[in-house]
């Protein structure tokens, strides 16, 4: 990598010299098309694809075709350059660029050969809570708070977890998803990556019961982490931390998260969606014997998630057990290009061992388009930036009529001919009083007479 | 990913800043004036975009994309007026050009 961006630097550098001392104009372009590859080249190092192709085309492509077109035009290429008085000019100029280049350049290099490498800022992680376990009998779990300390040290306890929180640890509580609501959507909040303790407890303020839960969790840069709250078997609270996926699905098509939080069951997730498309639902018992299933999710157990990617389009999705048999639809589902959703199935609450459900459709934040890629970009160029991508286009309006008006054609002609005229005006007076004055001949006689109107009316004086 | 930090690219874009802010002083073609710009503009982006990896925000890359549309039109803008100077005087040495006592 180091000698790469060697190369390419050596190359813009040597091109941008070669550029400034050219005398042929032409070449001094080709070069700085050079220069300008280059740059492109270290843009694509930086991360930024999107601006080197806008580099490439814009600036080696548009830019400098109108300067070569210019050059060509003028037929300019060999413009005399630098009067004599002009020369101290660029030893003077080439002084003050060196002292510059010197003073700028010592703080950079100081801090870049020191032992100490700049830290680079981290992207913030993200986490949210989800309480996924079904109200109605389990009352005491349905409110609760959610804290993260960090840092986190030694060995867990609840108790050391406890008094790293009261001794004012960073401490950040969520509170708990109510279930029952049709929309569990559930935010993310960002953190700074870290190794942190999750504590959960019963709001009470101070988790003063002790916690329900404490796990080191460690939080990546750019990650983000789910942490589900359900029911197991034995009718106990169980907590589940998965890591979830934000990169953007393929190309036409959305993922789909399933987590199960039935209590006692493996569920198998299936799509039985031709009868969609005719618009007959069918109930569970005809759904049997009419259609072949396509299997999504396969024999997923209790407390995790699976993720797949679905095409666009509509599907209709049940539950069934381990011989395909449907237990129970869960009603028609649009898969909508670019999505990305988690679903969360539970049983019904207040009757133990009910069939599944689909109870919490959690739609997840817009995929997290990759740093420096045209969708990054085109989000924030289009919603923080939109006034000044305007501005911007009034600008370049403004520029097309400038140059539509400076390059019309007859300002050419207004050009000619008040060149003309001022050649008239200044030519034959010129002549006529020179030769009154000095009384002799400035032209050739006859000439001279044409243009005065009579022979040697002046001499003969 | 990258062992490159961010102190080389700003380097490199003030060296080719100063090519350019020289090529400004030394050349009296008013079109290499123009590339010298030119130069200098692109060495300014590059150190955005140097910048916009180190701090991991796209905002820069944003001000690179307007840097280059105001670099479009002041292109066209100025070739505009290279083209009708010369056909008035023949010439693109801006010397020349002193009728403001410049």
């Amino acid at each position: 990598m180091e000698w790469l961006f060697l190369i390419v630097s050596i190359v813009a550098v040597v091109a941008a010299g070669m550029m400034l001392t050219r005398q042929n104009a032409v070449h001094s372009a080709l070069f700085l098309i050079v220069n300008f590859a280059c740059v492109a080249f270290l843009y694509l190092m930086l991360d930024a694809p999107f601006l080197a192709m806008v580099q490439v085309t814009v600036y080696t492509g548009a830019i400098m075709v109108l300067f070569l077109f210019v050059i060509m035009l003028l037929g300019a290429e060999t413009t005399s350059d630098t009067s004599s008085n002009m020369r101290w000019l660029s030893f003077a100029g080439t002084a003050v660029a060196i002292i510059l280049l010197l003073i700028f350049a010592f703080p950079i290099a100081s801090n870049m050969f020191g032992d100490d490498a700049a830290a680079q800022p981290e992207a913030p992680a993200q986490i949210r809570v989800i309480n996924a376990i079904p109200g109605g009998e389990t009352e005491e779990f349905t409110v609760m708070e959610m804290g993260f300390a960090m840092p986190l040290a030694g060995n867990i306890s609840g108790n050391v977890l406890l008094d790293a929180l009261d001794e004012g640890a960073q401490d950040l509580r969520f509170d708990a998803v109510t279930y029952g609501a049709t929309d569990m959507s559930q935010p993310y909040t960002s953190l700074a990556a870290g190794e942190y303790a999750a504590i959960a407890g019963v709001s009470d303020g101070v988790y003063a019961s002790g916690p329900v839960y404490s796990q080191p969790l460690a939080l990546a840069p750019g990650s983000a982490h789910t942490v589900f709250f359900f029911e197991n078997a034995e009718g106990l609270l169980e907590v589940a931390q998965r890591e979830d996926n934000l990169s953007a699905p393929s190309v036409g098509k959305m993922r789909f998260t399933l987590f199960n939080a039935v209590p006692d069951k493996q569920v198998t997730l299936v799509d039985i969606g031709q009868y969609s498309a005719r618009g007959t639902l069918c109930d569970d018992s005809a759904c049997n014997s009419l259609i072949p299933h396509r299997t999504l999710i396969d024999e997923l157990p209790v407390g995790e998630q699976a993720s797949l990617e679905l095409d666009e389009g509509v599907y209709n999705l049940a539950i069934a057990d381990q011989e395909q048999n449907v237990l129970r639809t869960l009603g028609s589902y649009d898969a909508e290009r670019g999505v990305i959703e988690t679903r969360i199935l539970t049983r019904e609450p207040g009757i133990p061992g009910s069939l599944p459900r689909y109870r919490a459709a959690v739609s997840d934040a817009v995929a997290v388009p990759a740093f420096g890629s045209p969708e990054s970009l085109g989000q924030v160029l289009f919603i923080e930036y939109v006034l000044p991508v305007m501005l911007v286009g009034v600008l370049l309006l403004v520029a097309l009529i400038g140059v539509i008006v400076l390059a019309r054609p007859d300002a050419l002609a207004q050009a000619e001919r008040r060149r003309v005229n001022r050649r008239r005006r200044v030519n034959r007076p010129l002549v006529s009083v020179i030769s009154q004055q000095t009384g002799s001949d400035v032209m050739q006689g006859e000439y001279l007479a044409k243009l005065t109107g009579g022979p040697d009316d002046s001499s003969a004086e | 990913m990258n062992a490159i930090g961010t102190e080389p690219y700003i380097i490199l874009s003030m060296v080719l800043f100063l090519m350019g802010a020289l090529g400004v002083l030394m050349r009296r073609n008013a079109i290499l004036l123009f590339m010298s710009v030119e130069l200098m503009l692109n060495s300014a982006n590059l150190a955005l975009v140097a910048f916009a990896r180190e701090w991991g925000q796209v905002n820069g890359h944003v001000f690179v994309f307007f840097v280059m549309t105001v670099a479009a039109a002041e292109v066209a803008i100025g070739l505009a007026l290279i083209v009708n100077i010369f056909r008035e005087r023949r010439s693109i040495n801006i010397d020349d050009l002193r009728q403001m006592q410049g």
